[in-house]
């Protein structure tokens, strides 16, 4: 049943395992941060040893990947710690080898951790999803208010990607010193995130260090905050994220959904009334007729059914037609 | 877990399956020594909790970014009777 509640967790208490998955590389150690048990998506540590090598290939799984430490080559690159790749199901990467050894973070997000040796794309990959960043020099700090309410100013962040969808992101997020948040907050999507460096506080958890992780699923209680000496991580959610604060220490999950409920009843009451009143629980959601309605096709008679050569507005044609019993001049 | 992203289908070997489930395993024992060590943490963290409601009620609670809100001592919460302190769930709102 999905991945469990993961909090706190620091990968410095372990040690890595031998990745003996076909189609990886030799010396490639794992530490197992979360792990979806139905579908085997997971996020790990990966440390590549010097000398790895790993054939081109792609993934049956989507799968996101931040360099920690060290220098990869990807093809004909070489990046370095705060590279960043969003690379989705199918699509074939170039080799990957490291001369001197890298620490990576790997996150398989629909599937288990898979590698088949291909120099193309399989056919389903939806290729444009596609995208890497130098996170550390090519994107500046941008204030935290991704969402309103917000966090308190201090907890800066960068973001990695964006699921137009399903609004879960990936950034990377940092404290400055003496940063500090009282409420407590919860979302109504599962968070995640791995401290790449320093320290953070959770009223509930405790100390979280450099190697600190969790995977929190929806409504649990977090915060207040606090970092003393600052931290940088790495963030992730996997649908909307919004910020229900407030100040209840002793709320529950269930109490938690329950006031969510509440809020979008206030919020948005028509569509409250139709979501809850008639039998619209369809497992996959209400239908969404963006991704249903009949569409023209490639058959279509795209041109008998033009009526204008694609810049024309007729009802911009400079005056009125309108009975009010008088002449214009 | 749910990214709503793309996946491809494809056979699961014995092998990955094997794999996974030495996995689950061990992420089972991952998570009882957690919800331990966080059962263990409760005297601190009720100091924290009286701590925090000590500040929100002076200092204010953080409404919205920097937009605080001092909070009225009779209107801070009062820890229900017979509560038992749990911060660990391990499938949030979707029961154990």
């Amino acid at each position: 049943m999905a991945r469990p509640h993961i909090e706190p967790f620091c990968d410095r208490d372990v040690h890595f395992k031998n990745m003996l998955l076909p189609g990886f590389g030799r010396d490639m150690g794992f530490k197992m941060l979360s792990l979806d048990t139905d579908s085997g998506a997971c996020s790990m540590t990966v440390q590549f040893g010097g000398g790895y090598k790993q054939a081109p290939g792609f993934s049956w799984s989507e799968m996101e990947m931040m360099v920690v430490e060290g220098e990869l080559r990807v093809g004909d690159r070489s990046v370095r710690k705060g590279h960043y790749f969003f690379v989705p199901a199918g699509y074939a990467m170039p080799a990957i080898s490291s001369e001197q050894g890298a620490l990576v973070l790997m996150m398989y997000n629909t599937a288990e951790p898979s590698h088949v040796e291909a120099t193309e794309h399989h056919p389903q990959c939806q290729l444009n999803l596609y995208h890497d960043v130098d996170s550390y020099m090519d994107i500046p700090w941008a204030v935290g208010n991704v969402t309103k309410p917000s966090v308190a100013s201090g907890c800066l962040i960068k973001l990695l990607n964006y699921n137009p969808i399903s609004h879960a992101m990936t950034f990377l997020y940092c404290m400055t010193p003496n940063f500090y948040q009282d409420n407590i907050s919860y979302h109504d999507c599962a968070e995640e995130s791995y401290h790449l460096w320093g320290t953070s506080w959770m009223m509930q958890f405790g100390d979280l260090p450099t190697g600190g992780y969790f995977w929190r699923p929806a409504y649990i209680n977090h915060g207040a905050f606090a970092s003393e000496f600052g931290c940088i991580a790495l963030g992730r959610t996997d649908s909307k994220l919004f910020n229900h604060f407030h100040y209840n220490p002793w709320s529950t999950p269930v109490q938690n959904r329950e006031r969510s409920g509440a809020r979008l009843y206030q919020r948005d009451p028509l569509l409250y009334r139709w979501a809850v009143s008639k039998d619209h629980n369809h497992p996959h959601g209400p239908e969404d007729f963006e991704t249903t309605m009949p569409r023209r096709g490639e058959g279509f008679d795209q041109a008998g059914a033009r009526v204008s050569d694609g810049k024309q507005h007729s009802h911009w044609h400079g005056h009125h037609h309108h009975d009010h019993g008088h002449h214009h001049d | 877990m749910s990214f709503k992203n793309l996946f491809i289908e494809h056979q699961r070997s014995a092998e990955e399956q094997a794999w996974i489930d030495e996995e689950i395993a061990e992420q089972e024992a991952r998570f009882s020594k957690i919800e331990k060590e966080m059962q263990d943490l409760a005297p601190q963290r009720d100091t924290w909790y009286h701590e925090f409601l000590d500040r929100v009620s002076t200092i204010g609670f953080n409404m919205d970014g920097d937009d605080k809100l001092v909070i009225k001592p009779e209107d801070l919460p009062v820890k229900p009777e017979g509560h038992r302190d749990r911060v660990v769930w391990k499938h949030g709102a979707d029961g154990d």
